[in-house]
């Protein structure tokens, strides 16, 4: 099927299999590889991406229904060279090891930090309770996004 | 194990591109612990380059010398001193050059920024390649950059791919994408092992996309212009099965044979006898296993996760029935996945996907196929007995661990031990021993997991220690202090006591626990504190962690590794337990394998690397993983009197644990 998205504020037209989901357009069809499949359930966080402003998993959405959002990939944050700055406190804080589950957590730390400029400590951990780390970087990611809300 | 390796040679080690970047090669592989910004930041001292320009290639089977694999935490360990003596010859070869071509002697002539530099004339190191490019034998005894001159090396550093993995640019090996290239799904058997009757592809082949139904022996699988098309093809394949159960291999290892262990025990004034449990567990990646292969009629391409480049172009080479000189392994960036990549499953079933679709395949297993067909961690049983003299020390020990085995690398009694048999020797001071590895079968695929078994030896030792201790009414710091003479291990058990502040009670439903150990030369101590609930739910409230491995390239990247094997770890002895049944396993997704998160992190990890800067670096991807669980056990029976013996310490374990 036909379908026009929003994507990283482009339109993007494309065509693809009904019921596709918008993880696989996103990797497959639109050339975003930073969303990444973790388990295709919505239970582990690596496909999140913001889909008007909130954190959804990708791999649950379907393209169609993507197409009425605003679709913000983790490619789609920075301004130039300039990172996001909950990019910046990630690569800071080296909030990362082998970086597989990074997208998604620095997806569900910007629409926290949207909503919410001035987290604490139990709202970081609610917000990225979706987000599984194996490496277990989970005390950096939190300095880190504390860092990102109140830059020195 | 064979040993191919010849001696250095500097080609093949570091290379001056004509932009002026160096780079940097190794045929080990970074799954995340920082080889790659350790290697980089030993290259750039000891060439004397800005780090920005070192770019470290690993494990391209085209380009790097042969390397057996990563594991064992050894990488830096091996390859520091390699890569440091290369870049130091490369070094000496450009002055070398620079001395003949402006006519100075060597003493008017230095380096900088990437450039010889004689008074005012600064010469680049491109400059000085012209035709030939640096080559020959590195000698033994290169001499090196003085210490206060390194700019890098021992200076904090994060990630090199860090920036690229932030903004999602980095190409993990499920983001390749080849022209032409197609997706694959595999068909699976009921359980491993199982023989295919027969096959019914008609349906298949007629669904939109599939390009090829391939069968190679038991191998099943399909070929589609899309990932979603693939699996649903895959699906609709009709396959027959002949299920025949597959056993691991059984072995008995003796580790250690002291005289007289028996008698020993006997005579001692008090003696105790524990029985330790541990569960098979999961790698469980958050990146399922992915392989993309390109097999031409000439050759092979494989982009893949891998340990052990050089073993999968083989297997590879094996498989399709190619020269290995045909096969070209690329490996990526990959999940990191603790082990489990030793095996090339994914790598292999791309390459028959691909052979016979004539299309380049990426194969991306699903988060079921990872739980369902990966390698786990085997299940362990550790019985100890010891005895005591009358003044509360150890006379006498005896242990027998039985596992399964841990490696694919064969039933060498010297391997088993090294592998299966992981820390099973206490490190305390020499007492009468008698340490056996039992190999046990198992319908379970089990293979290496992070640490092999040392995680679970040392569960059992040092929530032993612990209880021996308690028997004798003796601190459990102070007991395990007298038992130790090594003085590197002396100072991270005192340390990590005064920096947790051993001694000092937290109250209420907390309590601490201490454990410790030496895993392949890195010795690491542990405090864990928990609060433990009325009902047994624990809580993992801090972790104080001593750690020395040596001299320390990257110190933040050693506490990074660290902490990550004490949240990893953490999360094994509290959560995980891999549930099976005729080699099948039953719990196959987040919902039924759960693993720490967010919410579970402790409220800090306080890591103190304390390298003893005279030692050569040893591994820290693995030791941090390792006394934890004991630390855990042992602080959850100082905060609530219960011992726990087996593992996970689940809330209905713990009370039924709590006296009273």
């Amino acid at each position: 099927m036909k379908l026009a998205l929003t994507v990283n504020g482009e339109r993007r037209d494309i065509d693809v299999p009904p019921n596709a989901s918008l993880l696989s357009v996103l990797r497959d069809d639109l050339g975003l590889t930073g969303t990444r499949y973790g388990c295709g359930r919505g239970q582990c966080g690596a496909c999140y991406v913001l889909a008007d402003n909130r954190a959804v998993a990708s791999c649950l959405l379907t393209a169609d229904q993507a197409a009425r959002m605003e679709i913000t990939t983790v490619e789609g944050l920075a301004n130039g060279a300039d990172l996001h700055p909950v990019q910046q406190a990630f690569v800071d804080e080296d909030a990362l090891q082998c970086g597989y589950c990074t997208s998604g957590m620095v997806i569900s730390a910007v629409a926290l930090l949207a909503r919410d400029p001035k987290p604490d400590e139990t709202s970081i951990r609610d917000a990225l309770a979706g987000n599984l780390c194996r490496c277990g970087v989970y005390g950096r990611a939190i300095r880190a996004i504390q860092k990102a809300a109140s830059p020195a | 194990m064979r040993d191919r390796r010849e001696p250095e040679k500097l080609e093949q080690r570091i290379r001056i591109e004509r932009d002026g970047t160096v780079t940097a090669l190794s045929g080990k592989i970074d799954f995340g612990q920082g080889l790659r910004t350790a290697f980089a930041q030993i290259v750039a001292d000891e060439l004397d380059v800005p780090i920005e320009r070192v770019h470290v290639v690993l494990g391209d089977t085209d380009q790097v010398p042969f390397d057996f694999g990563t594991f064992g935490s050894h990488s830096v360990a091996q390859e520091a001193p390699l890569l440091r003596k290369a870049a130091a010859f490369a070094r000496r070869q450009l002055l070398d050059r620079a001395s003949a071509k402006l006519g100075l002697t060597e003493d008017k002539l230095d380096t900088a920024a990437g450039a010889v530099v004689a008074g005012g004339k600064r010469v680049p190191y491109v400059e000085l390649l012209d035709s030939e490019p640096l080559a020959g034998t590195v000698p033994d005894d290169v001499s090196l950059m003085p210490d206060q001159r390194r700019k890098y090396t021992g200076r904090s550093m994060p990630h090199l791919e860090a920036r690229d993995i932030v903004t999602g640019r980095a190409t993990f090996v499920a983001d390749i994408r080849l022209p032409g290239m197609a997706r694959g799904a595999m068909v699976r058997p009921p359980a491993r092992g199982a023989k295919l009757r027969s096959l019914d592809d008609t349906a298949a082949k007629a669904m939109p996309g599939v390009i090829a139904v391939v069968r190679d022996g038991d191998v099943v699988g399909v070929v589609a212009e899309r990932e979603d098309q693939a699996r649903a093809a895959a699906a609709a394949v009709d396959a027959d099965w002949h299920a025949i159960p597959v056993e691991g291999p059984t072995a008995e290892v003796p580790m250690r044979s002291d005289a007289n262990v028996d008698e020993k025990l006997r005579a001692a004034s008090v003696r105790l006898t524990q029985t330790y449990v541990l569960p098979p567990i999961a790698s469980a990646p958050i990146g399922p296993s992915a392989a993309v292969a390109d097999v031409r009629g000439y050759g092979a391409t494989m982009y893949v996760g891998t340990h052990r480049p050089f073993g999968v172009r083989d297997q590879i080479a094996k498989t399709l029935g190619l020269p290995e000189k045909k096969v070209r392994v690329l490996p990526q960036i990959t999940s990191g996945t603790y082990g489990r990549n030793s095996a090339a499953d994914a790598a292999i079933e791309a390459a028959i996907l691909s052979k016979g679709s004539g299309r380049p395949v990426l194969l991306q297993w699903t988060r079921e196929e990872e739980f369902a067909w990966s390698p786990s961690r085997p299940e362990a049983v550790l019985e100890i007995a010891a005895g005591l003299n009358v003044d509360g020390g150890i006379v006498a020990w005896r242990y027998d661990e039985h596992t399964n085995v841990h490696t694919a690398a064969g039933l060498d009694p010297q391997v088993l031990g090294v592998t299966s048999g992981r820390n099973a020797i206490p490190p305390y001071a020499e007492f009468p021993a008698r340490v056996t590895l039992h190999i046990e079968p198992t319908r379970l695929r089990t293979a290496n997991f992070r640490s092999l078994a040392a995680a679970e030896n040392v569960f059992a030792i040092e929530s032993f220690m612990d209880e021996l201790a308690g028997v004798s009414a003796q601190d459990p710091l102070a007991f395990r202090l007298r038992h130790i003479t090594d003085k590197r291990f002396r100072r991270v058990v005192e340390h990590v006591a005064e920096r947790s502040g051993w001694g000092e009670r937290p109250g209420g439903r907390r309590g601490r626990g201490i454990a410790c150990t030496v895993y392949h030369g890195t010795y690491v101590a542990q405090v864990a504190e928990v609060e433990v609930s009325l009902s047994g739910a624990v809580r993992l409230v801090k972790v104080w962690c001593v750690v020395d491995p040596g001299e320390t390239v990257n110190p933040e990247g050693v506490r990074n590794q660290i902490e990550g094997g004490i949240q990893q770890s953490a999360s094994w002895a509290l959560k995980e337990e891999l549930l099976h049944r005729d080699g099948r396993v039953m719990n196959t997704g987040w919902d039924t394998y759960p693993i720490a998160t967010f919410r579970d992190a402790p409220e800090s990890i306080e890591v103190f690397v304390e390298g003893d800067e005279s030692a050569a670096p040893t591994g820290v991807g693995e030791p941090g993983a390792v006394p934890t669980a004991a630390a855990i056990a042992n602080a959850v029976f100082a905060a609530s009197g219960a011992r726990l013996r087996s593992v996970p310490l689940t809330r209905e374990r713990v009370r039924k644990a709590m006296p009273g």
